[in-house]
């Protein structure tokens, strides 16, 4: 019998007492201590303005790191996920450009329809094929980004449209819909992950995979599912990028995949599955976002700022270890 | 099983293929060859070329590639392209050149990712007599010589004279002493590096830089990046921008705050969706070089030079200023330079 509690079969990886309380914590600490030396150091940095500019900036992020923790929770990774907002891009700006009449509704679709369809490939590959989730999703990368160029010829394409433009731009009062989206996905994601089966299943197949087996856990459904969910968020970004920059553009940026891992397990994700939540992984992704915002304000030299930010991300991951003792 | 163990897995086996590809490149032959011969072929149909590029995700190469993919349609010289697969990937484009030259063409076009990881692979192309034609990032004089490369021509741009003109246009529009922020691509690239080094030069005493940061060539970095900047200084009239993309996420940044009319954005490299601003009258100013002719030219200085034929030591392709005033024309005549440009090769082609 599977409970809804976070599974006992996680007990066996713990030492000390609620580690998972203080690396939850340690994101928002460190998010802290950031805002405080750079609310010290650039005094817009706290401004109202520039809070609502580094929520919506976030919001991509917050997202990817959402999806990331699914997988890296059952224990696997996915490299793909940043060359699938990219396919999920170029897919909608093919539609826009070359179906113009299905609407913007129909390209949109297309986007989270694509990286949906790359999510469960990368499942069943791994799941069912049984190829290393590394090895798969990294080939996903090369071919999803390969796509792309194919599709676009390597130009970026314009996309105008008004209802993507109010997505980026429009509010519900102070917050933008960006941010209320990536809020949505991160309620979303902690209710599936601690208040369903289907999330203690999950944590189950990241902490012991033979015991969960045992437990009558269908392992291999956990995992098509989580690359699923890591595919079709993907897509979802991808809506949310290209209305961003108002342009679908077939390169990917593969530091965003880097800093959606790295949010992952500074939000105390454990990279070898089982252990963690999804709140965290979002105030890692905000965090991410608030160092490289705080660091142009203070107007650090562009050669420091990669110096600086690896310094803080050892940094913080170094005050979560202190913390657990 | 465990992620670290897969990762230095891996690590291991870059590694060791890093090391096998580099001993490849020491052990290639005759490092010292003179030979200025080409191999006499004279038809154009018994040519080929192989064209080493920078990677095609980026909208420059892109063109770049366009421009030789049609230039050789219209030779009827087959072409093959290879790429690297981002704009550090110094080894990777080597080790690609390296199969293009065992495959064995009559002449190579290189545009290496960096000034020195091109010349091992190209000695051993040098070695069979073939010519080699360098496009945009020039190959280190000083390597090329200390390891005995010839090169047939260098056909480029000069990205220091590019930023140098782009700040004596916007010099003239805005008051002196304006503020202005650069946004470079990333902080270790020679051709950013180089726009930044002649907009800072052509700016001196006229306007005020107060902040230079690296978009990483990216469009969303560079809109989160000019939006910051405008939070900072709010009385910043321009952006200078490293190239046309990340010049569009800046005038996102700038519509979203809105100070459109208020600041203005600048930039080297524009595709249509650039210069369609610029005709609009929402972009100040761009510095058009000529990507698409870069390739056209590569292709047909490759061809001359495979044919025998005595090549130019370098040849400069145009940079050109384009405002509101001008904008249709460059408009119309993209991807081609809207001035007047001699091509040095049509003569040399025979037609």
């Amino acid at each position: 019998m599977l409970s809804n509690r976070l599974p006992t079969w996680q007990g066996a990886r713990l030492l000390g007492s609620r580690p998972d309380f203080w690396s939850n914590w340690t994101a928002l600490i460190a998010l802290a201590v950031l805002c405080l030396v750079f609310g010290i150091g650039a005094s817009h940095f706290l401004s109202a303005g520039n809070v609502e500019d580094v929520l919506t900036e976030s919001a991509v992020l917050v997202i990817l790191a959402v999806g990331q923790s699914f997988v890296i929770l059952t224990a696997g990774i996915d490299l793909s996920e940043v060359a699938i907002l990219t396919l999920g891009a170029v897919l909608l700006g093919e539609v826009v450009t070359h179906a113009g009449g299905l609407g913007i509704g129909f390209a949109c679709l297309a986007a989270v329809a694509g990286g949906a369809a790359m999510g469960l490939l990368n499942g069943l590959t791994i799941a069912k094929v049984r190829i290393t989730d590394f090895i798969v999703t990294l080939g996903a990368l090369g071919v999803a980004s390969g796509l792309a160029l194919v599709l676009t010829s390597g130009t970026p394409t314009q996309i105008t449209s008004n209802f993507l433009l109010r997505l980026s731009t429009g509010s519900v009062g102070p917050i933008g819909y960006p941010v209320l989206v990536a809020v949505a996905v991160v309620i979303a994601g902690h209710w599936t992950l601690f208040h369903t089966r289907f999330g203690a299943h999950v944590l189950a197949t990241g902490g012991d995979r033979e015991a969960a087996r045992a437990m009558g856990v269908r392992i291999d459904r956990v995992r098509i599912a989580v690359y699923l969910i890591s595919g079709i968020l993907a897509g979802l970004t991808a809506v949310l990028y290209t209305a961003r920059i108002g342009a679908a553009e077939p390169a990917p940026d593969t530091t965003l995949l880097l800093d959606a891992i790295a949010a992952t397990v500074l939000g105390g994700v454990s990279l070898f599955g089982g252990r963690g939540t999804i709140l965290g992984p979002a105030v890692g992704a905000v965090l991410l976002t608030a160092l490289a915002n705080g660091l142009t304000l203070m107007a650090v030299s562009q050669f420091y700022e990669p110096l600086v930010v690896g310094l803080v991300v050892v940094g913080a991951a170094g005050l979560m270890r202190y913390q657990r003792g | 099983m465990s992620l670290r163990a897969r990762t230095l897995g891996i690590a291991a086996m870059g590694t060791a293929l890093a090391l096998l590809a580099a001993a490849c490149g020491t052990s290639s032959p005759s490092t010292t060859s003179t030979s200025t011969g080409v191999t006499s072929s004279t038809k154009p149909s018994s040519l080929s070329i192989g064209f080493i590029l920078k990677p095609v995700s980026n909208p420059y190469f892109a063109a770049m590639n366009q421009g030789a993919q049609a230039e050789a349609a219209k030779l009827g010289v087959p072409l093959t392209v290879d790429a690297a697969s981002n704009l550090a990937d110094a080894a990777g484009q080597a080790n690609a050149l390296s199969a293009l030259v065992a495959h064995g063409y009559s002449c190579y076009i290189a545009n290496p990712v960096d000034s020195t990881n091109l010349v091992q692979p190209l000695l051993q192309a040098r070695s069979q007599h073939k010519p080699i034609v360098n496009v945009d990032l020039p190959i280190s004089t000083s390597a090329a010589q200390a390891a005995g490369l010839q090169l047939a021509t260098y056909i480029g741009t000069d990205n220091v004279a590019a930023g140098k003109l782009m700040a004596t246009q916007l010099a003239s529009m805005l008051p002196s002493g304006s503020q202005v922020a650069i946004i470079g691509g990333l902080a270790s690239d020679p051709t950013s590096q180089a726009r930044i080094k002649g907009f800072n030069e052509g700016a001196a005493g006229r306007l005020d830089i107060v902040q230079t940061v690296a978009g990483n060539w990216d469009r969303a970095t560079a809109l989160a990046d000019a939006t910051s900047i405008m939070e900072t200084h709010p009385n910043l009239k321009a952006f200078f921008v490293a190239n046309g993309d990340m010049a569009l996420g800046v005038q996102r940044a700038i519509g979203t705050v809105g100070k459109q009319g208020k600041v203005d954005t600048t930039a080297i490299i524009g595709d249509t969706a650039v210069l369609q601003e610029v005709k609009a009258g929402t972009m100040a100013a761009v510095v058009e070089q000529f990507p698409y002719t870069i390739g056209a030219l590569g292709v047909e200085a490759c061809t001359a030079a495979a044919q025998g034929k005595h090549l130019p030591a370098s040849v400069a392709t145009p940079a050109e200023v384009v405002t509101q005033s001008n904008a249709s024309q460059a408009l119309a005549a993209f991807p081609k330079p809207f001035q007047s440009f001699s091509d040095p090769f049509t003569s040399l082609l025979g037609h």
